[in-house]
């Protein structure tokens, strides 16, 4: 289908165009190209998506056919089935939503046309990675989004700091690619194919061995650590903080992170198969989730506490993948893009308002200086802590009820979830009280100007309030629907390809409604304790700055994560030198050093034939001519 | 008769020139390479090579040598290879040479049945001056004037080598 | 091999190798000048042996160019010998080493 090709050419034009000639061009015209072209596709998605509903069919673009050889084949190809539809509209709406953002809040960069192109580059990729119909295209997109994300992390490269962060992102996503790339290899040699439909339906009828299938799914696991961030591959997102605001938001909340659950959900086939890998995914999840939400109860910089929740988050999408409920983890992906990107959004507004502060021990009462941020914020925080009725209540429940009820599910994993959800409510509100309430601890040098962002922003930042509010009703838990007699539009529209999770016949109906009850009250708990911390009185700033000890230390320092695979790595190094230089010792000095004097040495020797005596040269050339004649002559 | 003519000049040719590369003093060896010259001419004479012979006493001997002879009057400075005639590569040289001999003959000398015009040797009628003259006339006219041009550009040359520059 | 031409053809040979002899050896420049007319000397023997055994002209006809080419050689060479002389103050080819390396 040509619409369908065209989809993910859309935002490669705007990348090529503002990334030769945007240094040239006026910046009305790199924000009109940067923002009409996903506009555009957003437009294009929409009418596949009506397309799709209408005749039911999923639609296939193929393109080319990049290699054929026997017995293996591989085609350029385009799938658009329920599940890439969500991806789409997630990543075209929220997309073209943060390109608006991007306007106001790059205004003064002097980096804009290569911000916008980089922004484009990445929606291409994230496209692809969303529409491929086999596991290479796929790969393909998961590639360059580690590419933009590389470049949009270190955008402002003249900052060491940044670039090395970036680095450390791209390095720590290749450890995942390269599992990602052993999972690819396995399923080739088992399945003979790497075509979606056709892996699936292998592994549905004819699963090999359950040690290569559980081993192929670890290896996915893995790969989809690298990109989400999960535990062990998780030390790249605080740092990826580093990038502009907005980037954090497409990039590092509602898109390139979010492929890890993608990867799961598309193979969940391959994963059905290997219940012991399952397992693992959701306990996995679970236990980031945890981690994640401890340290985001210890920072300090706004935007690495929504990078901890991001993480914790996406463990919760996770652990629901685990359980079976693929759809569940789409859901919750789909509302945590409106609302973490509204927060990261709203992080960044008041970052522009403070002319680049991220420390919140030095915000503090901006909730009268910038009101509608405040608003956005809160309404999106709320969603995040999971209250009704906002959206993260709907997704999240359903994920901590399948954590209780579903085959592989336990009271303990569901333990987990509801800690989380605990920790989750403390640490989004003291990041709230500590930002938008109490006495203003701002620098004065910081303290000018301080507004509500331009309406470029501030509109980005109501629609995505907007979502987090309304999206949930899109699909609510089993309990309400039954309550109120409605369906569930989204898990409908993937049931085809995710089917429905399944919960345990012994558990009761009844307990998810306490287990809803059980989870708001905790929200509440949570929120009441960060009120009492750092919303009644204003904490004392000395007590603000003094440094943890203990276990505060120990999260504080991200549960020397860092620290360890820094010791790794130059363990590594130093074996690799060690090697590296005996062999080029005996290596270079036999093979190299030898013949290169021995060279040298000869031509001294030649050298001392040239005497300068005419008569010695001429007996030169005679010896040759004898040389040649004789040889003549011998020969008759 | 002939041959033992022939062989007579030979030797005394072959002698003369190992005087000339032997003898330490250059006027000395220029006597001795007029011997040799001679000798040689003595041989196209002994073969009926009579016009050869003619012109390499006339030109070669009565000129060429002559102006040698003048210029070593001139220059005969009893330097340092009056003392050492013999240069450091006079080894080699004669090893050398002594290759070339070999080879040469080896490539030069005919193979015993390769006699294509045997029989008696040449006719001494056919180097008569007269008949040679006018053959050499006929067919060599255009070398002959040529001959003349670089005759003329080498007095040019040798005038413009040795003349003083301002 | 006891024919006039062989014996010539020998005695053309061994005369150009002495003269070459000669041209190595020497360290007078007038003694290797006159080493080469050796050797020219010896390539005239080689064309008239030639040119009698096969009893055509054209061998002898060479020998009159090979005289004109030598005259003009000497001519030169003595000229550039003289001049040599009035530069350096000496004919010997040993110290001359301006070629070197």
């Amino acid at each position: 289908m040509d619409r369908l090709a065209l989809l993910p050419a859309l935002p490669l034009l705007g990348f090529l165009v503002n990334g030769l000639f945007g240094a040239r061009l006026p910046r009305a015209v790199v924000s009109l190209v940067a923002c009409t072209l996903p506009a555009a596709a957003f437009v294009l998605v929409c009418l596949l998506f009506l397309d799709l509903r209408a005749s039911g069919a999923p639609i296939t673009a193929e393109l080319w056919t990049w290699a054929a050889t026997a017995g293996f084949r591989l085609d350029f190809a385009l799938y658009f089935d329920p599940l890439a539809a969500v991806m789409c509209l997630v990543i075209t709406g929220i997309g073209t939503l943060i390109h608006v953002y991007s306007i106001g809040y790059m205004r003064d960069d002097p980096g804009y046309a290569r911000y916008f192109a980089y922004l484009n580059l990445f929606l291409f990729f994230m496209l692809l990675l969303a529409l491929g119909r086999n596991l290479v295209v796929l790969f393909f997109g998961w590639e360059g989004v580690g590419l933009a994300s590389y470049l949009l992390i270190g955008f402002w490269f003249e900052d060491r700091a940044k670039t090395a962060a970036s680095l450390k992102a791209f390095v720590v996503n290749r450890v995942g690619d390269t599992a990602f790339l052993l999972a690819a290899f396995l399923i080739q040699a088992t399945a003979g194919t790497l075509d979606f439909a056709s892996v699936n339906g292998f592994f549905a009828t004819t699963p090999p061995a359950a040690g290569t299938a559980t081993l192929i799914a670890l290896l996915l696991l893995l790969g989809a650590c690298g990109k989400s961030a999960q535990i062990p591959l998780h030390v790249w997102l605080p740092d990826a903080m580093a990038g502009p605001t907005p980037v954090s938001a497409l990039i590092h909340a509602a898109t390139m992170v979010t492929a890890g659950v993608y990867l799961l959900s598309r193979m969940h086939v391959v994963f059905e198969a290997a219940p012991d890998a399952m397992l693992v995914v959701a306990w996995l999840g679970g236990i980031t989730a945890f981690v994640g939400a401890t340290m985001g109860v210890t920072a300090w910089n706004l935007k690495k506490v929504l990078a901890y929740s991001t993480m914790s988050q996406i463990g919760l999408m996770f652990m629901a993948c685990g359980l079976g409920a693929f759809s569940v983890g789409m859901f919750h992906l789909t509302t945590h893009a409106f609302f973490k990107a509204c927060l990261f959004l709203g992080a960044g507004a008041v970052l522009h308002a403070l002319h680049g502060e991220e420390d919140m021990r030095r915000m503090g009462g901006l909730a009268r200086r910038l009101p509608f941020t405040f608003a956005a914020f809160l309404a999106a925080a709320l969603a995040l802590c999971g209250l009704p009725p906002l959206a993260g209540f709907f997704s999240k429940d359903e994920i901590l009820w399948m954590a209780w009820a579903a085959p592989q599910g336990s009271p303990f994993l569901w333990l987990l979830g509801a800690a989380t959800s605990l920790l989750t409510a403390f640490y989004v509100f003291r990041a709230v009280f500590l930002t938008f309430f109490g006495r203003s601890r701002i620098d004065a040098a910081h303290a000018q100007h301080l507004h509500d962002p331009p309406p470029s922003m501030s509109v980005v930042l109501g629609v995505l309030a907007f979502g987090s509010v309304v999206g949930g009703f899109l699909a609510m838990p089993a309990a309400w629907r039954e309550l109120l007699g409605v369906g569930a539009p989204f898990y409908a529209f993937l049931e085809p390809v995710l089917g429905q999770p399944t919960t345990r016949p012994d558990v009761p109906h009844a307990a998810e409604w306490w287990l809803m009850l059980v989870a708001v009250v905790l929200a509440l708990l949570g929120i009441a304790a960060a009120w009492r911390r750092y919303g009644a009185q204003a904490p004392a700033e000395a007590d603000l700055f003094r440094p943890g000890s203990g276990a505060r230390a120990l999260v504080a320092r991200g549960y020397y994560f860092d620290a360890v695979y820094a010791a790794v790595v130059r363990l590594v190094d130093g074996v690799s030198r060690t090697v590296l230089d005996a062999a080029e010792r005996t290596f270079a000095a036999g093979s190299i050093d030898a013949p290169a004097d021995g060279a040298r040495a000869a031509s001294r020797w030649f050298g001392r034939l040239q005497t300068g005596s005419v008569q010695a040269y001429l007996i030169y050339a005679l010896v040759g001519l004898v040389a040649v004649l004789g040889w003549g002559a011998v020969r008759g | 008769m002939t041959l033992a003519f022939i062989a007579f000049f030979a030797a005394l040719a072959l002698v003369f020139a190992i005087l000339v590369v032997t003898l330490r003093q250059p006027m000395r060896s220029a006597l001795a390479l007029v011997a040799h010259m001679v000798s040689l001419a003595g041989i196209y004479a002994a073969l009926g090579v009579d016009v050869v012979a003619l012109f390499q006493v006339l030109i070669y001997v009565g000129a060429v040598m002559v102006f040698m002879v003048y210029t070593i009057m001139l220059l005969d400075d009893r330097d340092t290879s009056y003392r050492t005639p013999y240069s450091r590569l006079a080894l080699p040289g004669l090893v050398v040479s002594v290759l070339v001999a070999a080879t040469l003959l080896r490539l030069l000398l005919p193979a015993e049945e390769a006699h294509a015009l045997g029989g008696a040797p040449g006719q001494a009628s056919s180097f008569a001056f007269a008949t040679f003259s006018v053959a050499f006339m006929r067919h060599y006219w255009l070398h002959f004037e040529l001959a003349t041009v670089l005759l003329l550009a080498g007095i040019i040359a040798a005038w413009a080598v040795i003349r003083e520059h301002k | 091999m006891t024919d006039t031409y062989s014996l010539l053809v020998a005695l053309a040979a061994v005369l150009f190798a002495v003269g070459l002899l000669g041209v190595m050896a020497r360290r007078n420049l007038l003694a290797v000048v006159m080493s080469l007319e050796v050797m020219v000397n010896a390539v005239v023997l080689a064309f008239v042996a030639g040119a009698w055994h096969t009893r055509t002209l054209d061998g002898a006809a060479m020998t009159f160019f090979i005289y004109v080419a030598v005259t003009c050689e000497i001519a030169l060479a003595m000229a550039l010998l003289v001049l040599l002389a009035r530069r350096r103050g000496s004919l010997d080819l040993a110290a001359i080493e301006e070629l070197k390396g």
